[in-house]
């Protein structure tokens, strides 16, 4: 079981979301952009985050390099749907950033269960292998 | 009156002096009549070069207006597919993810089950569509290598030929040419291009590939708005399919735009040629009869070292 933050802006991705977590026994806190997560990591402290790129207030690229230099040790996965730009592009900034590993929208929500399993064992390697 | 020798030899001559002067006058009148005609004749030439002239200037005029109009609408639904492929994939995301979980609370061989799948899948057909749109709006800078186009065209023939009907006939009259240009892209040109001619066909027919060299000074690059004058390499793709109407044509680079049937197409395949074509510098044209068969044909920038 992991204590997981999950910062979305879609309600119904972050509901549909929420509620795939918790059918795997995580434990989840949600937030609707970066400003919100920012605010939620300052009273928990999650071992991962899964947050999407593209957001209102805050994006998820500003929230990861913030996060980055505040909680060295959480735990970071990108997720994205794309945009201006091919989501990889995203993607591929938000894992320079610091992301442990990010997903393309829609996902393989059995792929992110089992990196997120991976990362709570400390197998960080073994999710691009 | 009788007049002397004298008196009869100045008569003669006075009458052949006037004689002379009327002959003079009559010449000189038939050489202003001439020179006059002739003027005229040239007049006539150079105010009909001129309308000549006016006419072709029109033309391309409208030509360039057309390319132009049919550049920026390419581009402005290019943003647009871009801009909506953000929002779809978190549509579709929300629909897989909630089809599975509640095809997990189903029996396995129940109905609702099954169904559920369906709409699963349904969704992956959208996630499919979402990245070729993204695939057409995106303005990523491919790499671009010296290519070999005949063997490219032989790459793309390949691997096409098991699915093309053997009522359909392919014939390549390859050249050696050179062009800059990204493999893959070129690759997806000839497949696209190929496929189209295939589906015009029902099964049955020809598909001619030709490929020429074009000099800088070839009467075709006269005829097309702002190509630069160089070596070009044309290739043509010719079908004996059914062939389109004008409203069609107009249209066929269009995103979107598609004549198949539902779940056939998704009217994407010829404006990714469109947009690859014009990404290399290069200019594709199309030449279609109902019932007489269809000709795009390519021009790309030959390449020399």
């Amino acid at each position: 079981m992991a204590k997981i933050l999950l910062v979305e802006d879609d309600d119904l991705v972050r509901d549909m979301l929420t509620q795939v977590l918790q059918r795997a026994s995580h434990q989840v806190t949600c937030a609707a952009n970066g400003e919100e997560a920012t605010q939620c990591l300052r009273n928990e402290e999650p071992d991962i985050m899964v947050t999407d790129i593209i957001m209102p207030k805050k994006s998820g690229i500003t929230l990861i390099s913030e996060v980055k230099n505040q909680h060295p040790n959480l735990e970071i996965i990108a997720i994205s749907g794309g945009g201006r730009l091919d989501p990889t592009g995203y993607l591929d900034l938000s894992e320079t950033l610091g992301a442990a590993v990010s997903f393309e929208k829609p996902i393989d929500n059995t792929a992110l269960l089992m990196a997120i399993d991976l990362l709570l064992h400390g197998k960080k390697e073994k999710i691009k292998g | 009156m009788i007049l002397s020798n004298n008196g009869f030899v100045i008569l003669i001559a006075i009458i052949l002096l006037i004689m002379g002067a009327l002959v003079a006058a009559l010449i000189h009148v038939a050489q202003l009549a001439h020179r006059h005609a002739h003027s005229l004749k040239q007049t006539k030439e150079n105010l009909q070069n001129e309308i000549n002239d006016r006419i072709h200037a029109e033309e391309t005029k409208q030509k360039l207006e057309v390319a132009l109009l049919q550049g920026q609408k390419l581009q402005a639904m290019g943003t647009l597919a871009g801009g909506i492929a953000h929002d779809f994939n978190n549509i579709l995301y929300a629909i897989i993810g909630y089809a599975e979980m509640a095809r997990e609370d189903v029996e396995q061989d129940s109905l609702v089950h099954k169904n559920l799948g369906k709409v699963i899948d349904a969704g992956h057909r959208g996630q499919d569509l979402v990245s070729r749109i993204l695939a057409f709006s995106r303005r990523q800078h491919h790499q671009f290598d010296p290519i070999d186009l005949k063997n490219t065209t032989e790459a793309a023939l390949a691997l096409l030929r098991p699915t093309i009907p053997a009522g359909v006939i392919i014939q390549f009259k390859p050249v050696e040419i050179t062009i800059l240009g990204n493999q893959t892209q070129i690759h997806q040109v000839f497949v696209n291009l190929i496929n189209n001619a295939v589906d015009a066909m029902d099964g049955e027919g020809a598909i001619d590939i030709v490929m020429n060299h074009v000099a800088p000074k070839d009467p075709l690059l006269e005829q097309i708005p702002d190509i630069l004058p160089q070596n070009y390499c044309k290739i043509e793709v010719k079908d004996t399919g059914h062939g389109m109407d004008q409203p069609t044509i107009d249209r066929i680079f269009e995103p979107f735009f598609t004549t198949k049937e539902v779940g056939k197409g998704t009217g994407l395949g010829l404006s990714i040629v469109h947009t690859i074509i014009k990404e290399h510098q290069g200019e594709i044209t199309v030449k279609s009869q109902l019932g007489h068969g269809t000709t795009f044909m390519i021009l790309l920038p030959e390449y020399s070292v």
